[in-house]
């Protein structure tokens, strides 16, 4: 060959990557999740424009109402079965959730997110694995917990029941159906950084991960401080793009 | 230069479950989980609600996948992971299918190559089923008020021939020839993740599934685009169909990943940015592409699904939701996308004319500088395909100028490919046929496209045959062309044999000639203005469909004559030799076919692989 020299003389053994150094296997990992949490801002993006697109395009609020009878704790969808004629249906205008459950979500997933890189740090700078196992475990439970706040979320958000072509159903105006891709996608996250936690917990209680291999550890813990940042952009726009 | 691995012994045989898994347990897989999904959602779930049918088809999707990843062994690595046992170096090699023979293209393979030749395959496979949705169109546009199919059936062969089409073109180029090629040609012994390798492949055959399950259960009469609102209305087939498109993401995702990763943080000593191949930047660069383009995708078809199973309303208007919200979602990845199409098969022309004409590349910057100013410029101008919705009319300038720009970048793959063939050596072989073949078709797609950029002349074309016949001249005329000239150009280091050239040089007349008669035919009947997607039309557009049938039936003739050249050719066809266009890029500089692994030891790269001294 002319140009790229197969030379010997200044090769580089390798034997399919198993004896390269660990940093660069971790710098190859490390830069494949910065290019997944590219994937995963532009997805954030698309459902954030969703939210701003449909509050944009309906004024005097009415991204919050639509034909229907009203739902709540005594008007259920059961309530409104059982009924053998439904009163006339009218604009219902459904209340917005309160912006501070939002926050409590995200102020649970960035106190798990502070938990785990307090622990990965400590692994890392100390090796101290024991502890690392304990306070993984607690970022794990603080994130399970972030997780049901999410399904409460889901399930409080509010609803209206309609008409749709010869039967009636419940149905989310378009406030409530922003509300809910974005936390849906929040606990989408959640459940991924709860398996990725446990995972922590397991490998370093079987001694897979150690002060010398905390490497796995540094990439979940980058995950998971963008979960907790992407929450507080999520709770800021949702709350300062008025819900009113 | 011996290239043999002589890996360590090891103390267990390796692979574990994995022994075990192939694509019939993912196929059992798919199904039973399918099954069990599909029977808990009939008997858990309120049957009295509107959406219940919804939510079984997207239970019933979920059940599919899941269960097809776990039979093939795609959650295996995580679950091990998990429980922190992780693979050992013999579990690797297994995995990398070490002396598993052809038993190996059936598996959760990380071998590259074997990912690679694993996309050739899919893509014939996609190719062939969306071919022949596409003759069933044509034979029912063979005359006016012909009863060839049912309307509704009709209606999903369009949808499902569209989106199937472009899956087989995403993947034509970028599937095959980023996964076999690239990490050899940057010095690499494989991917960065190769067990992301085969996760991209095997979820793309679970997207596929899912997408050909739209035909059987009562099919999707909305297009590949879905608009809402008609999208909320179709059956359980657009279930399916957006579960596809949301699984295909993941693919696609993650090829992209790993595509972009092997290349900046694998590449051999002495292999600069500036001396890799040109393929390779097209390879990223479109990889890239992607990452941006096809969340939106995922993120449309997951509120598509919303709408239709928990009845949220982002698409209805009743509800406060917007139609056009799903129309700007859609396209802010539609046009993108196109690029991911075009790009790997120009960029691996580039590379095929330097080697043929025996002369560097073209201004290799610019060629560089073409592929991204497209990337770039694409993420501009989606709302051109809504210049007729009437959303935001004062937009209207701006996107026309965005779009219009965009044939700075495509003049510049002109410039590129020209000024390479210029005055150069050609060797006027199979894949420089299909290359000029590219050349001729991309200057009428690149011209109509124009046309369709203005507003006035959009005004009068939208929605016609004219627009039909433009995306064609894309997608056949060029990115077609290209992808069947890459597969002739490095189908000797996949097979050790050449693409035999007188069946492929059928092939090429056949498809060439019937490329300009279908679609000519078919810019005729759309200036003449019949509709696009209507399953009958008029008598006064009788003679352009029946020109333009016989041109498609002329394109599948020279396509089934393609299929007998490679089948034949692999069997026995002319053997190459490592290296037969004498080229310098390091594919060309292993065994054929390359051994597990690629290099014993890596190169030291010291020009960049376009140095032919004008010499054969």
């Amino acid at each position: 060959m002319a140009t790229n020299t197969l030379n010997a003389q200044h090769q580089e053994h390798h034997d399919g990557g198993h004896h390269e150094p660990p940093a660069k296997v971790y710098g190859r990992q490390k830069m494949a999740l910065w290019l997944f949490i590219g994937g995963d801002i532009i997805t954030m993006s698309a459902m954030l424009f969703t939210y701003l697109y449909l509050r944009g395009v309906n004024t005097q609020n009415h991204w919050m109402s639509m034909v229907g009878l009203p739902v709540d704790k005594v008007h259920t969808y059961g309530y409104y079965e059982n009924l053998a004629n439904l009163p006339s249906q009218h604009l219902i205008h459904v209340a917005p959730m309160s912006p501070s459950f939002n926050w409590l979500v995200t102020g649970v997933s960035v106190l798990s997110a502070l938990i785990f890189w307090s622990a990965e740090r400590n692994l890392r700078k100390n090796g101290n694995r024991a502890a690392f196992t304990w306070n993984a475990l607690f970022a794990t439970v603080a994130v399970v917990v972030a997780a049901v706040l999410s399904v409460v979320q889901l399930r409080h958000l509010p609803q209206i029941y309609v008409a749709v072509n010869d039967s009636h159903t419940l149905s989310y105006t378009a406030y409530s159906s922003s509300m809910m891709v974005l936390t849906g996608s929040a606990l989408v996250h959640f459940i991924l950084l709860a398996y990725l936690g446990l995972a922590m917990v397991v490998r370093s209680a079987r001694g897979v991960l150690t002060g010398e291999k905390w490497f796995h550890a540094g990439l979940v813990r980058l995950f998971w401080v963008w979960v907790a940042v992407s929450g507080i952009i999520v709770s800021a726009v949702t709350t300062t793009v008025n819900v009113h | 230069m011996t290239t043999t691995l002589q890996h360590a012994p090891t103390k267990s045989k390796g692979g574990g479950l994995a022994r075990r898994q192939n694509f019939l347990t993912a196929l059992i897989g798919g199904v039973v989980f399918a099954w069990l999904a599909w029977f808990i959602g009939r008997h858990t779930l309120d049957n009295t609600t509107r959406t219940f049918s919804d939510q079984v088809a997207v239970l019933t999707s979920c059940g599919w996948t899941v269960g097809f990843w776990l039979g093939i062994g795609a959650l295996n690595g995580p679950g091990r992971w998990f429980i922190g046992r992780d693979h050992t170096r013999a579990d690797d090699l297994y995995y990398a299918g070490e002396n598993q023979g052809r038993a190996r293209y059936w598996k959760y393979c990380t071998d590259h190559k074997v990912v690679g030749v694993q996309y050739i395959i899919m893509t014939m496979v996609l190719l062939g089923a969306g071919g022949i949705l596409a003759m069933a169109i044509r034979t029912q546009l063979l005359t006016p008020g012909n009863h060839f199919v049912d309307q509704q059936v009709y209606n999903g062969f369009i949808a499902v021939h569209g989106m199937l089409m472009i899956l087989a073109l995403i993947v034509a180029v970028a599937g095959p020839w980023a996964n076999f090629v690239v990490p050899i040609m940057i010095g690499a012994h494989d991917m960065a993740f190769p067990r992301l390798n085969a996760l991209s492949f095997w979820t793309l055959v679970a997207a596929a599934g899912l997408l050909l399950t739209t035909l059987a259960v009562g099919s999707l009469p909305v297009g590949w685009v879905v608009l809402a609102p008609i999208s909320n209305q179709a059956g359980v087939g657009m279930d399916f169909f957006a579960m596809a498109i949301i699984v295909f993401t993941v693919s696609t995702t993650v090829a992209g990943i790993n595509t972009i990763a092997t290349v900046m943080t694998l590449r051999t000593k002495g292999m600069t940015l500036s001396r890799l191949p040109i393929f390779v930047w097209g390879s990223i660069i479109a990889a890239a592409l992607g990452l941006y383009a096809f969340p939106y995708f995922l993120t449309v078809e997951a509120i598509q699904i919303l709408d239709r199973t928990v009845s949220t309303s982002f698409f209805v208007a009743s509800g406060g939701g917007a139609g056009w919200l799903q129309a700007n979602l859609f396209w802010l990845m539609g046009h993108p996308e196109v690029y991911v199409i075009l790009i790997p098969a120009v960029a691996a022309l580039f590379e095929i004319a330097a080697v043929m004409s025996r002369k560097p590349v073209f201004s290799y910057r610019t060629a560089i500088a073409g592929m991204t100013g497209l990337a770039g410029l694409s993420v501009l101008v989606w709302a051109h395909h809504m210049f007729t919705t009437g959303w935001a009319p004062t937009l209207g300038g701006p996107f026309m100028l965005t779009t219009e720009l965009i044939s700075i970048p495509t003049g510049l793959f002109f410039l590129v490919l020209l000024g390479t063939l210029w005055r150069g050596n050609i060797w006027m072989k199979l894949p420089t046929l299909w290359l000029f073949g590219f050349v001729f078709n991309f200057i009428i797609a690149g011209i109509t496209g124009i046309y369709l950029s203005d507003i006035p002349i959009d005004n009068q074309l939208h929605g016609t045959m004219f627009v039909t016949a433009h995306f064609h001249y894309v997608f056949v005329g060029s990115v077609l062309f290209g992808a069947i000239a890459a597969l002739a150009f490095w189908f000797p280091k996949v097979s050790g044999r050449y693409l035999d050239e007188t069946q492929g040089k059928i092939s090429f007349w056949l498809v060439f000639i019937g490329v300009q008669v279908t679609f000519l035919a078919m810019f005729v009947s759309g200036l003449r203005g019949m509709p696009r997607r209507y399953s009958s039309y008029s008598m006064i557009f009788e003679h352009t469909n029946f020109v333009t049938t016989m041109g498609a039936y002329m394109i599948m003739a020279g396509m089934l004559v393609l299929l007998g050249a490679v089948i034949s050719s692999w069997r026995k066809g002319e053997p190459s030799g490592p290296n037969p266009w004498q080229a310098n890029s390091l594919e060309w500089l292993v065994p054929t076919p390359p051994p597990l692994e690629n290099f014993d030891v890596l190169p030291t790269i010291k020009e960049d692989p376009y140095n032919f001294g004008g010499k054969r």
